[in-house]
């Protein structure tokens, strides 16, 4: 509880320092590439075009999913999808590759992750905006529902965040973990209901895969953008799970964070 | 006088591992697989406000992990060190980033050293000046020579406004004439009455610079005192090595190696 709270307090104190490193962080990824920032949006939006084509043409005959197109029922889904995957690998490494970056300086180190998820959080904003854009010209228009997307971009960051706050950590003492993660992700990105609908699994099966914070997160967006109800009240035992899910999650990972940042020079 | 930096008993170990699989075993079963190092070895130092104190020792003797310490870069394995005041390290290559510019890498390095918005905002005119590096300040860093590259690391760090410094081989950057002018800033930091902690090979620059100096040995602190007194022995020991074949140096420096490894 100490670690959660004296981390929540550098992370405030650190505002500047992470929206500013961050800009910087895309600045440095794009700079060799003559089309720079446009690769954030692209490159995404080239593998969507492809699942769309794989899993709404080919395997569904593009069939509707509740009355709305299923490329837009994917779109909506997958850009928290594409922001969550590259935030959380790009995090987890973020501390033993830019150690020795602020080795020599008194740099709050729980700011790395935040600030490598940060960047990825202005590419999922573009991503979303223009995902927006093309439902507003099919008729989606914004309603009072999109309020709910702050919370959920609010808890995907959160969720970003607290899982990378415990894997960073865990990846400096065992750089293996960065390889479990990245498996561990691909298994949960088919097993979230980001590219298909599990209603032909059994029901106990669909029960099960509600645990899965992706679930919650990609049903959330559509119901905000496309679907039209308030999911956060509708289904408020998800809710309460994955805020709680989340707390563990931080608290975890702020205590993992604390206990070994004084080390992390021993093992790099 | 009031006392800056205490160091009292202060011990660093290092595990060294053969291969990945005596790293593991270790991680496991701890003290398995695996030696220790005594990187330094049960030194006690105490500094007072104002104190200029010189590391002197042959390479790897201790001093960069002494001077980690004081920085807060490394945490002691055993005995306490005590800090009255901010610590500031001047790494003049680390937080520089070679895609951005000059002008960029100012406020990079700025963040990660901590400053505020308004503190990068003054002091970028003061680095851009300092630096010498003319309109090359809009170049991306990569294209920057070594000592064009130490100059603005150098320009950005001696920004900082600490009560404790420590400077680990920085001031053998870029040419005599940057040399010369780093030395003055160090001397203000002097007259400002700040505590440094100074690295150096160069003994002059130790000589003329420091007020105390402390020769580390194998990871022990040999002998600590005012500068002529140290010195003048260090420069004896010095010139004796230098004297001995290289059989003997090399017999010298395993003798040391070995009692690190054994002393628990």
């Amino acid at each position: 509880m100490n670690s959660l709270v004296k981390l929540l307090k550098e992370q405030y104190q650190s505002i500047y320092l992470i929206q500013r490193l961050a800009l910087f962080q895309l600045k440095i990824d794009n700079r060799n590439n003559y089309l720079g920032l446009v690769w954030e949006v692209m490159n995404p939006a080239i593998q969507m075009a492809m699942y769309w084509f794989v899993f709404g043409l080919g395997l569904r005959g593009n069939q509707d999913v509740d009355g709305v197109p299923f490329v837009f029922w994917m779109l909506a889904g997958i850009s928290m999808w594409f922001f969550m995957n590259q935030g959380i690998l790009d995090g987890t490494k973020s501390i033993h590759q830019k150690f020795n970056m602020v080795a020599k300086m008194n740099f709050p180190l729980s700011t790395l992750p935040s600030y490598v998820i940060t960047g990825k959080l202005y590419g999922h904003l573009a991503l979303l905006g223009i995902v927006m854009v093309a439902f507003w010209i099919s008729g989606y228009h914004p309603t009072i529902y999109y309020i709910q997307l702050i919370y959920f971009i609010g808890l995907s960051y959160s969720f970003a965040f607290a899982i990378t706050l415990l894997t960073s950590t865990l990846a400096v003492v065992v750089r293996d973990v960065q390889m479990i993660i990245q498996s561990l992700l691909r298994i949960m990105f088919f097993l979230s209901p980001i590219l298909w609908l599990p209603d032909r699994l059994p029901e106990t099966m669909q029960k099960f895969m509600k645990f899965n914070p992706f679930y919650y997160l990609s049903n959330g967006y559509r119901a905000a953008l496309l679907y039209n109800d308030w999911y956060i009240i509708d289904h408020w035992k998800m809710t309460l799970y994955n805020l709680g899910l989340l707390t563990f999650i931080l608290m975890l990972g702020a205590s993992a964070h604390y206990k070994f940042r004084d080390r992390f020079s021993d093992f790099i | 006088m009031k006392e800056a930096v205490v160091i009292k008993n202060v011990t660093k170990k290092y595990r060294m591992y053969r291969s990945k699989k005596e790293q593991i075993t270790d991680l496991l079963i701890p003290g398995k697989a695996g030696k220790n190092f005594n990187a330094i070895e049960d030194i006690s130092l105490t500094a007072y406000q104002g104190d200029v104190i010189g590391f002197v020792g042959i390479n790897g003797s201790g001093k960069s992990t002494l001077s980690n310490i004081i920085g807060g870069i490394v945490p002691p394995t055993t005995g306490e060190i005590e800090k009255n005041g901010e610590v500031h390290v001047i790494a003049i290559n680390a937080g520089l980033n070679n895609e951005l510019t000059g002008i960029e890498n100012i406020e990079f390095k700025g963040l990660l050293m901590g400053f505020s918005r308004e503190k990068i905002k003054e002091v970028t005119p003061e680095i851009i000046k300092f630096s010498e590096l003319g309109d090359f300040i809009y170049q991306p860093v990569k294209k920057y020579s070594s000592g064009m590259k130490s100059k603005l690391g150098f320009a950005i760090s001696v920004t900082a406004d600490p009560d404790i410094l420590v400077i680990d081989e920085a001031l053998s950057v870029g040419d005599q004439t940057f040399t010369n002018k780093s030395l003055d800033k160090m001397n203000e930091f002097k007259e400002e009455g700040k505590t440094i902690f100074f690295v150096s090979h160069n003994l002059g620059q130790v000589k003329s610079f420091c007020k105390k100096v402390a020769w580390i040995e194998g990871g022990r602190l040999k002998k600590f005192g005012p500068t002529e007194e140290v010195m003048s022995e260090y420069e004896d020991f010095i010139s004796h090595y230098k004297s001995l074949s290289k059989e003997k140096q090399e017999a010298f420096r395993n003798e040391l190696a070995e009692r690190r490894q054994k002393s628990e």
